[in-house]
């Protein structure tokens, strides 16, 4: 929806496709007015905060950017934090370098509530293609000042300068602080899109923007301002969140995934005196006055209920096979990529050698160290708040007030900081934020429904399991003439809020032909990079949520996005298969790859881990020392308008066929770069996730679900796996554009990490996990 | 009721003998340091200091506290001015060398398990001065009932945060 534009004018001029306005002065009545909106006393909007139903106007500029008399800042965005701290980092960075004020200007930075925020969308793609709503915002603000002041000083815009918040011309000069002080202005940003959806609202327009290689804010190590209270236990958390009367829920969810209810078991109310449960369909909750109350009741009432059974999945054991023989990979039709060109049939009929290969990766968890929490606040008038750590706000509001046959301007979400899920909740349900809702509104308190370990594994989404075929020819000088990779993936993003559907109240539907947001649908997800290969075909082949369609509930394996999603599904087998076609045409996988590359960006980011982690071409396979084998391998990967490389150094236990990581180095040219502190530590952490990845990570279900419980049945990567990690940033201002920095890492070690096994055992390892057992067979075949 | 010592108060609680101390401390005392993260002492998100030891208080029951003294991260800074003897002026403006060691090298990622971390950290630096890596990683990973787990893999600047705070800690201890 577009922000409704602003009345009543008496002067107007064009800034670049805004539209700013004068309304004049304004008597305070000794409340401040800050920057161009009225605001009273106690800090609170009370002007135009309405106009898209309970969120800020994105068409004001207030909305974005508060100017204060002191010359502090605030800035509002939709995109909450999810622990890369862009929002508190270069968000900040972003916004003072085109306002031309110092980055500890901006005090405050308001993310994430949408009733506190214009622009809505999620923790993702912070960067935006390079210009973030935030950035534009800024340029059009800074603008709008420039405008004031040429009239104040009676001085053309185009001879003014500025520097730290003070606009001088012609021996004259003036703060911001001063030029807003008092005024009631209206400049009108155009903004696009609807700020409900999973991508929210864009600010549109080209006002001009300061030239990059005026930057004396972007490219500096500013820490992120959250960190000070996280580590000194002066962060809100979600966990935090109180309200008056609040009350705390455990959910007693069903026996398998297609179980329905068939009798909910006995209260014992002598020992629960407090304790209600709450049936709504399939949905039971138990809410107490204690957390501690509540868990042993729902501990109580879960032994004593009863479901029916269900038998709909394939059993992980026999993923593959059900993958590759059962599932429909015809209802929707397959995505060729852009970069599909060339006759790849009469190439590969004809190579002189010839790589055939599949490859497997297993459906994973999210894993967030804290399990889904949220609280809900269902008031007697009908307005509903939730408290809660989502990934995308706006779109989680959208979803309560249709499960609730309710309007949007009724719900409102707010965010806090939580433990990072990496995409789980990216379309705006991280879990338990509708089971809180239903429980509040039944009974008629504010409710917290904290989900517990075992339910987090089984009742959350996860990433989609994937298996490519590939076949590559190379002529007799060694060169890939072809290269053809087909992916399969069932439906990566289900959306639909799983207490909703347990309690029989209305979601948007399960992944379909038509789709949500994808539906069963797949994409080539993986951009192809090896430009001076003559013939490429990439396509992708979509398939159901495995079970849903069989499920009483109308749930199967729900899948989400998780970080790279699809991406990484589809990086590992195309990246070992290169390493592999390198490795039958006997050249070395790391100069093969640039010798298949064209952009200079993607040779420069070989060029950069081949140097920094010391790879030397093999001249003869590697022999055991110890009991082990040692190996390099590499790989690369495009996103968000950064360029990625990768080496990995394994050592193979030939034994017990264990595999330790002992150094990763990673090269990446995001084109500016805007924080580079921020940048490594997420470097380190997504090259951290990728070798758990790898190495431990396999989701195990049976025929009825989810068998997963802790974090013994799902390892995931302690400071024992950690190698020595070395990152290498580059910087290239003349990009002149913000590459994503924080979502690609964790695909780059599967492929390298394999790639460096298949150098020190000369076995390809195409089944993801790398787990001892896989790994010694391996080693007999 | 119980009455516990918590960084360095004594508290009066209502809640029930057998509840964990996580909750006590969440619920009844507001703390908001320790979190929930499996309930089954796997991932150390819910780490304090019981008379200087790490435990997981999510399976600690209010009973097994009896009348030692419970340090959260909230108790860090007082915990350190009372080992170094700070005058109550300068505790106030006091951080813990961990918990500057963990600003300064920028560890967090989303940082919920960091309470654990810094909290391991911490008695890890109580009782060796100048940690090797290997005793680090061993603190970390075997030294407990689990390892600590990190979702976000903030592991090597958990690594280089505690290398910090040791060689701080050792010089202000030269100088006190």
């Amino acid at each position: 929806m577009i922000a409704t534009q602003q009345k009543v004018a008496t002067s107007t001029t064009d800034v670049f496709g805004a539209f700013l306005s004068r309304r004049g002065f304004v008597k305070t009545g000794g409340a401040l007015l800050v920057g161009f909106g009225l605001v009273s006393a106690d800090g609170m909007q009370k002007t135009d905060v309405a106009a898209s139903g309970n969120t800020l106007n994105a068409a004001l500029p207030e909305s974005w950017i508060e100017l204060h008399a002191d010359n502090t800042i605030l800035i509002r965005v939709g995109k909450p934090d999810f622990g890369t701290g862009s929002v508190f980092t270069a968000y900040r960075q972003i916004a003072a370098e085109e306002l031309r004020v110092p980055v500890e200007a901006i005090r405050t930075v308001i993310s994430g509530d949408t009733d506190r925020t214009p622009d809505g969308s999620g923790a993702f793609d912070f960067l935006q293609g390079g210009m973030p709503n935030i950035r534009k915002a800024g340029a059009y603000v800074y603008q709008a000042l420039l405008d004031l002041a040429s009239e104040r000083l009676g001085v053309p815009k185009d001879q003014l300068s500025v520097r730290d918040s003070i606009i001088s011309g012609g021996g004259k000069s003036v703060s911001y602080g001063d030029l807003v002080k008092n005024q009631h202005l209206n400049l009108t940003i155009p903004v696009k899109g609807d700020v409900h959806s999973m991508f929210g609202l864009t600010v549109e327009g080209n006002p001009p923007l300061k030239p990059v290689s005026e930057y004396t804010i972007v490219g500096k190590s500013f820490r992120n301002s959250v960190t000070v209270s996280k580590v000194t236990a002066k962060e809100t958390w979600v966990t935090d969140v109180r309200l008056p009367g609040m009350l705390h829920a455990r959910m007693v969810h069903p026996k398998t995934l297609g179980s329905k209810l068939v009798s909910v078991g006995p209260l014992d109310k002598a020992r629960f005196p407090n304790t209600q449960v709450v049936v709504r369909g399939n949905l039971v909750g138990v809410v107490a006055p204690t957390e501690w109350e509540a868990i042993k009741a729902a501990q109580q009432i879960a032994a004593g209920t009863k479901w029916t059974d269900w038998k709909g999945l394939p059993g992980n054991e026999r993923l593959f096979q059900f993958l590759k023989e059962d599932a429909d990979w015809k209802s929707t039709p397959a995505e060729t990529s852009k970069k599909s060109n060339g006759d790849v049939a009469s190439a590969l009929a004809k190579p002189s050698k010839k790589l055939s290969a599949t490859y497997q990766r297993p459906y994973l968890k999210h894993a967030p160290i804290g399990p889904t929490m949220a609280l809900a606040d269902v008031r007697s008038d009908g307005t509903v708040y939730v408290y809660t750590h989502t990934q995308n706000p706006q779109a989680l509001r959208s979803g309560i007030a249709h499960m609730l046959s309710t309007s949007v301007d009724r719900v409102v979400v707010r965010t806090f900081a939580g433990p990072g899920h990496y995409g789980r909740s990216n379309g705006g349900n991280a879990g338990a934020e509708d089971e809180a809702v239903i429980l509040s509104q039944a009974v008629g308190k504010p409710v917290r429904v904290q989900w517990m370990r075992p339910e987090d594994f089984q009742w959350s989404t996860q990433s989609s399991a994937a298996f490519s075929d590939v076949e590559i020819g190379l002529d007799a000088e060694g060169k890939m003439t072809a290269f053809q990779i087909d992916h399969y993936m069932p439906a990566m993003q289900d959306d639909r809020l799983v207490g909703a559907i347990l309690a029989g109240l209305p979601t948007i539907p399960a992944p379909n032909e038509q789709g949500a947001v994808i539906g069963v649908r797949n994409d080539v997800h993986d951009p192809w990079i090896y430009d001076g290969t003559p013939a490429v075909l990439e396509r992708a082949y979509g398939t159901f949520q495995i079970g849903q369609k069989s499920s009483a509930l109308n749930v199967g394996l729900r899948d989400h996005s998780l970080r790279t999603p699809g991406q990484y599904q589809q990086n590992f087998p195309r990246e070992l298969a290169i390493t592999e076609a390198a490795v039958l045409a006997g050249a070395d996988p790391l100069q093969f790859r640039i010798q298949h590359a064209r952009e200079k960006r993607l040779i420069g980011v070989l060029e950069s881990v081949r140097d920094a982690s010391g790879w030397k071409p093999r001249s003869e396979p590697p022999s055991a020392v110890n009991g082990l084998k040692r190996g390099q391998g590499v790989s690369a990967l495009f996103r968000g308008g950064s360029y990625w490389a990768c080496v990995a150094n394994i050592a193979v236990n030939m034994t017990s066929g264990a595999i330790k990581v002992e150094r990763v180095t990673v090269a990446v040219d995001p084109g500016i770069v805007i924080n580079p502190m921020q940048l490594k530590r997420q470097v380190e952490g997504g090259t951290v996730m990728g070798i758990s990845m790898t190495l431990l990570e396999e989701l195990r279900f049976d025929e009825s679900g989810v068998i997963v419980n802790d974090w013994r049945s799902y390892p995931i990567a302690t400071m024992a796996d950690l190698p020595e990690i070395k990152v290498v940033l580059i910087n290239r201002p003349e990009v002149g554009k913000y590459g994503q920095g924080s979502e690609a890492a964790n695909a780059l070690a599967a492929s390298a990490i394999a790639g460096a096994f298949l150098d020190a055992t000369g076995k390809p390892a195409r089944r993801l996990p790398l787990k001892p057992d896989y790994v010694q067979a391996l080693l007999r075949a | 009721m119980a009455t516990i010592l918590v960084n360095g108060v004594k508290r009066e609680v209502q809640a029930p003998s057998d509840t964990p101390l996580l909750y006590v401390l969440r619920n009844d005392l507001e703390l908001s340091g320790p979190q929930f993260g499996c309930g089954l002492a796997q991932c150390g998100a819910c780490s304090v200091l019981l008379n200087g030891k790490e435990v997981r208080s999510c399976i600690t029951p209010l009973a097994a506290v009896g009348d030692k003294e419970v340090t959260t991260l909230e108790g860090l800074p007082t915990r350190w001015a009372k080992q170094r003897g700070l005058s109550a002026d300068q505790a106030a403006k006091t951080l813990h060398p961990v918990q500057e060691t963990w600003i300064e090298e920028q560890a967090p990622l989303c940082g919920f398990c960091q309470n654990g971390m810094i909290i391991k950290a911490t008695e890890l630096l109580e009782r060796v001065a100048s940690p090797t890596l290997a005793e680090i990683k061993e603190a970390f990973t075997t030294s407990g009932p689990s390892p600590h787990l990190c979702r976000c893999g903030s592991y090597t600047a958990i690594i280089q945060a505690v290398q910090r705070a040791a060689t701080r800690m050792v010089k202000r201890s030269d100088v006190l």
